[in-house]
């Protein structure tokens, strides 16, 4: 016990507090992540996972990407739906990724979805949730097909159906309602397009298309936009300008070269012949 | 009348058993006391006229003043207790500029004389144990007039609240003879001038005195110029061309 | 442990999102807005109208928190029955326009959290746009987006209503007006780009469409379908509204 001296007392180190309240007040806050509105789904069926997803991406109030990917890949038979700050989603599950297939290597067998699970929540349990990333992670391994969520803190849950986001009350009405155990495949997809079309037209911050994804034990597919129901429709108008429409200054048109002089300096020509 | 004078006579706010309220026929006879003011309605404006009793030659007949502007639209002569009048065209003022303030545009004469009209029946409000705000009727009438949207308009007021439009009206102790004269003399394609000279004439008829510049006023409405009050010189101008 | 003083703070405002426009044409205005209402996330309606009848040449569209917007327009409502009854006119919509400011700046230091945009036809039977900020200050303008997506769609009615950044070709000129069938297409095309940007804008669109008496515009209103005509009296001004669906994601 002789570190924890007169100086220093034991225990965390708070002061650091004082200083961020400090800065608040001055009108300094601390950045916030953007916290990202989605609609994500798993659900267990009788040969495997469904996995769906929107594909809108807001900041604030607008639509900063109308299609993006949500469905993230961990590896063949694991993949993994993010919620939150789209870059900690990204870098999270690309990280997990990277050392999953670190995990195989070494191993030499086929990883499991509670590595990914564990690895995934120990990582945000170190950030204390400064990584905002909620996530559903599923897939299909040596012992099974696992579902689970994790969330922003680093707590998970594993569970038959799940949701995440903004839009998860919406999708998980739809689950509650009409999940049964050991589905059929196509009607577990059905089930999961209805829970994302649910978020999607009941919450704001979900939109766009539907993705999903279907792990069985020996095969993986991804179904990218596998429902469409948000096309944008036809303008009344053209907006093409006339050519001169915007004004300019000056004009001012140069040569790339200004000058091209060739010189040769001492020695004999080169032999060409 | 004074044989049915009885104690029906006393309150404001009680009906005579003929169903006549003594304090308001009281009031508009008091209008009979006062000068004769006469006002024309043209398609081209309004000309009204007032007599100025210049009881000595000490007076200022310049201090008479029986003729006021309403707003830049509308003007309004008075017969009878003018110094009641005075709370009637400040309270029609306040709702001019009132209706300007609130609704951006020039308010109708109509509204004006109605707003005159609702606070001359003000007489009648008394709470409880409360002090009255008016102890009795105007004993004043007002001849208000203007131009809108509608044109040219002549109104005439009295203590009941009643207002009326008229063509020409005329008003105070002259009334009678005056009005008559007005009805053989009013045709409805009458030009500004032609009324500011049958106004002076109809005075001069009812006037005890010579009618000159200085114990007369005219005022007139017109599209072009709004509220003008006369003054002395080219009231005189008219009297001459009489 | 010591008592220290608790500050309690209630916000009685809301934002419900949604968005309103309107143009001021020659001898017509149009005056339209989404129907979406909504709270955070969640949408409460996908039909809460924003855009109100007030007269047959007055249309008020509002925005901000519903709650004071519906009252905001019924008090209104009840000032031009006033003004009807005491004046034997309907009011003009600059008379309106001043009204309005009156009635705004009365809540000085308790607004109305609303922006009002006001489109009709003035007394000379040219189209008008009054629009306003919650405590009054208001302005006639030609054109006016104001509500969620305000800062979407009046950067583009500025370029193509008022031709902003656009130089004409030699020669020429851009038009003062743009004819009721433009105003119409730009309209939809405003609300249909700003649903694709902005979460809280969506469901349908209404548009009132206002005409000055026997405007030949009126036969731009001819093939569209599913118009609906809203005017009370005979030989004055006429009032049209239109429907369209938007996307409801």
């Amino acid at each position: 016990m002789s570190s924890s001296s007169i100086y220093s007392p034991p225990g965390f180190d708070f002061s650091n507090q004082l200083r961020n309240n400090f800065m608040l007040q001055k009108g300094l806050p601390l950045p916030k992540a953007t916290s990202t509105g989605t609609t994500i789904v798993g659900c267990l069926f009788k040969d495997g996972i469904v996995l769906g997803a929107d594909t809108r991406a807001t900041e604030g109030p607008i639509v900063a990407d109308k299609n993006c990917e949500k469905i993230h890949y961990i590896t063949e038979s694991i993949r993994c739906c993010g919620a939150g700050t789209a870059a900690d989603t990204e870098f999270t599950t690309a990280l997990i990724s990277s050392n999953m297939e670190m995990h195989a290597l070494q191993t030499g067998r086929k990883p499991r979805v509670v590595t990914a699970m564990t690895m995934l929540k120990q990582m945000l349990f170190r950030y204390q949730g400064q990584v905002g990333a909620a996530l559903v992670l599923g897939g299909v391994d040596a012992t099974g097909a696992h579902l689970f969520t994790i969330h922003p803190h680093g707590s998970t849950d594993k569970l038959p159906y799940v949701t995440m986001g903004s839009g998860s009350l919406a999708a998980m009405a739809v689950f509650e309602s009409g999940w049964k155990p050991n589905m059929e495949r196509e009607d577990a997809l059905n089930l999961v397009k209805l829970a994302i079309a649910a978020g999607i037209f009941n919450d704001l911050g979900s939109g766009s298309n539907i993705d999903a994804c279907i792990i069985t034990a020996n095969n993986t597919e991804m179904l990218r936009n596998v429902e469409m129901p948000n096309v944008r429709v036809q303008k009344e108008r053209d907006y093409k300008f006339r050519r001169g429409t915007t004004a300019w200054k000056k004009e001012d048109v140069r040569k790339l070269i200004v000058e091209e002089q060739t010189l040769l300096i001492g020695g004999d020509e080169m032999d060409t012949s | 009348m004074f044989l049915t004078r009885s104690e029906y006579d006393r309150g404001v706010n009680t009906f005579s058993p003929e169903g006549r309220l003594f304090q308001v026929e009281y009031a508009i006879e008091a209008i009979k006391l006062g000068s004769t003011t006469v006002g024309i309605r043209t398609p081209a404006g309004v000309v009204l006229g007032v007599e100025k009793r210049v009881q000595s030659p000490l007076l200022e007949a310049s201090s008479i003043e029986k003729i006021m502007e309403i707003d830049s639209h509308l003007g309004c002569a008075m017969s009878g207790l003018t110094a009641d009048a005075r709370t009637m065209i400040d309270h029609a003022r306040v709702t001019a500029q009132n209706h300007a303030f609130t609704y951006d545009e020039k308010i109708k004469v109509e509204s004006v004389t109605q707003a005159v009209c609702d606070l001359a029946l003000r007489f009648g409000e008394s709470v409880h144990d409360e002090e009255a705000m008016m102890s009795r009727p105007f004993g004043v009438a007002l001849l208000i007039a203007g131009i809108d949207e509608l044109g040219p308009q002549l109104y005439h007021t009295d203590p009941s609240g009643t207002f009326v439009r008229y063509e020409a009206k005329a008003i105070g102790s002259g009334s009678e003879a005056a009005q008559q004269e007005l009805q053989d003399k009013c045709h409805k394609q009458m030009t500004l001038k032609e009324a500011q000279l049958l106004t002076l004439r109809v005075l001069k008829q009812v006037m005890e005195e010579k009618l000159d510049q200085h114990n007369v006023q005219l005022a007139q409405v017109t599209s072009e110029k709004g509220f003008e009050i006369l003054d002395e010189s080219s009231l005189k101008q008219v009297i001459e061309e009489m | 442990m010591t008592q220290r003083p608790q500050q309690h703070s209630f916000n009685p405002y809301t934002e419900n999102g949604g968005t309103i426009l309107a143009i001021a044409g020659a001898d017509f205005s149009v005056i339209a807005g989404d129907t979406r209402q909504s709270e955070g996330y969640s949408i409460q309606t996908r039909y809460a109208p924003k855009v109100f009848r007030l007269t047959d040449k007055a249309v008020l569209a509002v925005n901000g928190f519903a709650a004071d917007g519906n009252m905001f327009v019924k008090k209104v409502r009840q000032r031009l029955e006033w003004y009807r009854h005491a004046h034997s006119k309907d009011m003009p919509i600059r008379a309106i326009a001043r009204l309005i400011q009156t009635m705004l700046y009365a809540r000085r230091f308790f607004p109305y959290y609303v922006y009002n945009i006001l489109g009709g036809i003035e007394e000379d039977g040219t189209g008008a746009v009054y629009s306003f900020d919650p405590v009054g200050s208001y302005e006639r303008e030609a054109c006016r987006a104001a509500g969620a997506a305000q800062s979407l769609m009046q950067p583009f009615l500025d370029n193509q209503i008022y031709f902003k950044n656009q130089t004409p070709a030699p020669g020429t000129s851009f038009p003062q007006h743009l004819p009721l069938n433009t105003v119409l297409s730009l309209v939809i095309d405003s609300f249909t780009g700003a649903t694709e940007r902005h979460i809280e804008v969506g469901d349908s669109l209404e548009m009132y469409v206002v005409l000055a008496r026997e405007s030949p515009s009126i036969q731009a209103l001819q093939n569209i379908v599913g118009i609906q005509e809203r005017t009370s009296t005979a030989d004055g001004e006429r009032i049209f509204v239109i429907r369209r669906d938007l996307k409801k994601d």
